[in-house]
């Protein structure tokens, strides 16, 4: 079947498309927090094994993640041209494979040591996860618009439609904010019933289901430039 | 000269395998955009194609035709010193073009038919012009220097209605539509018309590879008049929609099945602009690779955002196998002339 490749001319034009990819990938970075948040549940409940199986779980979900960034990185050559800049397309991705990378980061800290600490706190951690979740999945809504915008070659309708998810992914991150410093208030309110090692792994694992929000917002932002300065 | 002599008997069969090669590959790469965007099946395309592919040749393929065979090289002029020789030296033209498209071929070269024939019919003219049959001058220049020009001017005239084409759609249609997939529902119609529109210009413009240098040596052998005959020109047609249905439909799956970028509006778009472009060349009597102008209209809807990803890379490929093939036809053609005179033809 030498001959059927002689129509390389015309099917070379044709390069692979970043951006389904980059929904898969989105959508990768989503199912790790979706992972997190029953450890963080079971972890909550005491349930170490739980959580330990789930940090593995998470590890290969953030493995399936990092293939697909390094697939869309090495198919983007200087010779591709998109309808947007491929700098900022590569922006974006870079805070967006931060999602997932968080993710892990907080379950292995999760399987580190076990709760200890008052009901508050148990809670405020539900409290934290759930909006940090919320988060996520608001930004992989804004991703998915992504088809939408590429099918009608960016209408204004469409772009304003992006534009929103981007505000409310922005709005979620600043409630995220405002519970995380209540919780880490409270943690240290507990010092004495935590101890200095509970109270220091406690913050941990704030600031970095904190920071899986934090990663959200700002590739949320960097979408918003890559989709307006075309 | 009876239709049975060999030295007729080989510019046929040398004619219809050129005929062959366009309709398998060309013609195939040309269709299988449409496949591409899921407006039209397999079977459809190949009807749709034989039927105006043929069409375009018998009907619009006499200008372009006429060009290969006594524009570039003064055919009557070495005609009057032997008849014969432009019926050896277009035979070798074919053999040449034929030869390095088949090697193209094998080794995934994106070489034009178009700039193969003309290489050759040219190298032909080089080694008359050689031999002392013709003077260098005689050679049309002008008319190669104007060919050489429209193989520049075409692929850029396609990317520029392309992006004209799917910016007014986009404006206009795309933007305004409450949903966007519903519009490319209704594009497959529109694009079963390009469909139609490409063959037509294809053929009108790619039958003059096949059959150009088979008319110039019938002519001299005084087998066709001043006019074309038109067993020739559907002969050409044939041969084409021999060479879609024995072997293109191979190529038309292929490219269907790995271009799924291309929705019906863009691929309306490419292929209008396209179509547009080739007849117009069909209608100025230049040979131009539809195969290249059809990539042109590729980056200009790329150009105008329609697309998700476009390589530019090929751009490159391109002007090599322009440098390329043009010499290494001629050459070909020009030994193989030579060959055939040496045998004693």
């Amino acid at each position: 079947m030498i001959k059927k490749e002689y129509i390389r001319s015309v099917l070379n034009i044709f390069a692979s498309s970043p951006f389904k990819p980059l929904v898969m990938h989105a959508n990768k970075g989503g199912d790790c927090v979706r992972k997190l948040n029953e450890s963080i549940m079971a972890y909550c409940d005491g349930n170490m094994e739980i959580v330990e199986e789930l940090s593995s779980q998470i590890d290969v979900i953030e493995h399936e993640a990092d293939v697909i960034k390094q697939t869309i990185r090495s198919e983007l050559s200087s010779s591709i041209m998109l309808p947007v800049h491929t700098d900022d397309l590569l922006n974006f991705l870079k805070p967006q494979d931060s999602i997932s990378d968080d993710a892990q980061d907080v379950a292995f800290w999760l399987t580190l040591r076990k709760f200890e600490g008052p009901d508050e706190i148990r809670n405020g951690f539900r409290e934290l996860m759930a909006k940090t979740l919320a988060t996520v999945e608001m930004y992989e809504e804004l991703v998915s618009t992504l088809g939408e915008l590429l099918e009608t070659s960016f209408s204004k309708r469409d772009v304003e439609d992006t534009l929103q998810f981007v505000t409310k992914v922005e709005e979620m991150e600043h409630q995220v904010d405002v519970i995380e410093k209540d919780l880490v208030k409270q943690i240290f309110r507990n010092e004495d019933k935590i101890g200095a090692v509970g109270v220091y792994h406690l913050a941990r694992l704030v600031r970095g289901i904190g920071d899986i929000a934090d990663k959200s917002e700002h590739a949320a932002d960097r979408l918003r430039t890559m989709v307006l300065r075309r | 000269m009876s239709l049975f002599d060999p030295l007729v008997l080989l510019l046929i069969a040398a004619g219809l395998y050129m005929a062959w090669n366009i309709g398998a590959n060309d013609l195939a790469n040309a269709m299988g955009t449409s496949v591409g965007s899921g407006a039209l099946s397999i079977k459809q395309v190949i009807i749709i194609a034989g039927f105006f592919e043929f069409a375009g040749a018998v009907l619009f393929g006499k200008r372009v035709t006429s060009t290969i065979a006594k524009g570039i090289i003064p055919v009557d002029s070495i005609s009057l010193v032997d008849p014969h020789l432009v019926a050896i030296g277009m035979l070798a033209a074919i053999l040449a073009a034929g030869f390095w498209i088949t090697l193209a071929t094998f080794y995934n070269l994106p070489v034009s038919t178009t700039h193969s024939i003309v290489g050759a019919v040219l190298g032909f003219g080089l080694m008359a012009a050689y031999y002392g049959i013709i003077g260098f001058e005689e050679i049309k220049w002008a008319v190669l220097g104007k060919i050489v020009g429209s193989w520049l001017v075409s692929p850029l005239l396609g990317a520029l209605f392309a992006y004209l084409i799917f910016s007014l759609i986009r404006y206009f249609i795309l933007q305004k539509a409450d949903d966007p997939y519903n519009v490319e529902k209704k594009f497959v119609i529109l694009q079963t018309m390009t469909a139609c529109y490409i063959a037509f210009a294809h053929g009108s413009n790619d039958v003059a590879n096949a059959i150009g240098p088979l008319y110039a040596g019938l002519h001299s052998l005084e087998m066709a008049g001043l006019a074309i005959p038109l067993w020739v020109m559907a002969l050409g047609g044939i041969g084409m929609v021999i060479g879609l249905a024995t072997w293109g439909y191979r190529v038309i799956e292929t490219i269907g099945t790995r271009i799924t970028e291309l929705t019906p509006t863009r691929g309306f778009s490419a292929e209008f602009a396209t179509a547009s472009v080739v007849v117009l060349h069909s209608y100025s009597s230049l040979p131009i690779s539809t195969t290249h102008t059809l990539v042109g209209s590729v980056i200009g809807v790329g150009l105008a955002g329609g697309l998700a990803a476009v390589d530019l890379s090929v751009i490159g490929k391109i002007v090599v196998s322009w440098v390329v093939t043009v010499p290494a036809a001629a050459l070909t053609s020009a030994l193989i002339f030579a060959g055939l005179m040496g045998v004693g033809f």
